[in-house]
């Protein structure tokens, strides 16, 4: 039987993702009441990809208001001024760490990955050319075809409607299953979107995080700023004695001592804390250490 | 990337940033995006 790899300290993690979750969905009373929280915060968005169907959200998915600002009105495109700024602000201070950190759907992948009895799986055969499918999801289903359909005239926001596990997750079933009305209304679309959620948890059971590996547009986005965020992966190859253990801990599947400036790597510090020389740290800001990379 | 370089597209990003949250704001996107947040998104959820 095989386990996922232990790290020390992983709990510290986890109950920062629990933390997380509940920051950005406190309004509990929700769930019970098939209803969806309707204050003023919700012009605000959220870092990670939380729905804002889920009732108990307080915030708004990034994702969704960056293909729902697409139109201005009738057949007329925008530009996503508001939430595009949002998302460059966080990509610039945190990059892919909100992937690691803060992220409900990747807490969840996490939380899967753990449970035993499943051979786990590093990587899977073409893993570099699966990982470009997130560019593809972004380019198509985040920008081109919502504009597209922005020109129509009718808006739709193609990746909540074919993909996203989280609106499925945290805003289908518990709005199913506290309203009847929404139950009455529930089509082909929700269990192609349960059958998309399904795959992915049972994907998660074999391989760590596979949504924010080969899917996400988010994680598309906040990886092109990894590079020059503030939050960064120091290495220092000086102390550096090639074990392999950071590689073999990677949730990512990538090797943290080559691709530390990589766009896969979501900074949760696993590699940092099973390194015995700690040759490799999670820092925040521009400088670096001596000896560092 | 050497760490001027690495400031220096730090700070245009920031300032690009910050300018297209304000002019977002300023042009009702905000607005829109609550809007639509505030009420139950079909198509996320499978119905629409």
């Amino acid at each position: 039987m095989a386990k996922a790899k232990r790290v020390k300290g992983e709990w510290k993690r986890m109950t920062v993702q629990a933390a997380a979750f509940l920051l950005q969905n406190p309004k509990l009373h929700h769930f019970f009441l098939g209803t969806i929280e309707q204050g003023e915060t919700k012009a605000v968005c959220v870092p990670g990809l939380n729905c804002y169907s889920c009732p108990a959200a307080i915030g708004a998915c990034p994702i969704g208001s960056l293909q729902n600002t697409m139109s201005k009105s009738y057949k007329k495109p925008a530009v996503p001024f508001y939430v595009l700024g949002f998302l460059i602000l966080l990509g610039l201070t945190l990059g892919r760490w909100i992937c690691g950190w803060l992220c409900p759907f990747g807490w969840v992948q996490d939380l899967i990955y753990k449970i035993p009895f499943f051979k786990k799986i590093r990587t899977f055969p073409f893993e570099r050319y699966l990982r470009y499918l997130k560019y593809a999801v972004l380019a198509v289903l985040v920008i081109g075809l919502p504009l597209y359909s922005a020109f129509k005239g009718v808006l739709v926001p193609y990746f909540c409607k074919y993909l996203c596990p989280s609106g499925t997750l945290l805003g289908a079933i518990p709005l199913a299953a506290g309203s009847a009305q929404v139950r009455a209304q529930l089509g082909a679309y929700f269990w192609w979107k349960m059958g998309v959620l399904i795959s992915l948890l049972l994907l998660s059971l074999l391989i760590s995080r596979p949504f924010c590996r080969y899917l996400c547009p988010l994680g598309a986005i906040y990886g092109m700023f990894n590079r020059i965020a503030l939050v960064h992966l120091d290495y220092a190859p000086n102390v550096c004695v090639d074990c392999g253990k950071c590689e073999t801990v990677c949730p990512m599947g990538i090797d943290p001592k080559k691709q530390f400036n990589s766009a896969e790597c979501i900074r949760c510090g696993r590699c940092s804390r099973a390194c015995p020389t700690e040759s490799l740290q999670v820092r925040f800001g521009f400088a670096k250490k001596d000896g560092t990379r | 990337m050497k760490r001027g370089v690495r400031i220096g597209i730090f700070t245009v990003l920031a300032i690009a940033g910050t300018a297209f949250l304000l002019f977002g704001i300023f042009s009702g996107q905000a607005e829109s995006v609550l809007k639509k947040a505030i009420r139950i998104c079909m198509e996320c959820i499978g119905i629409g």
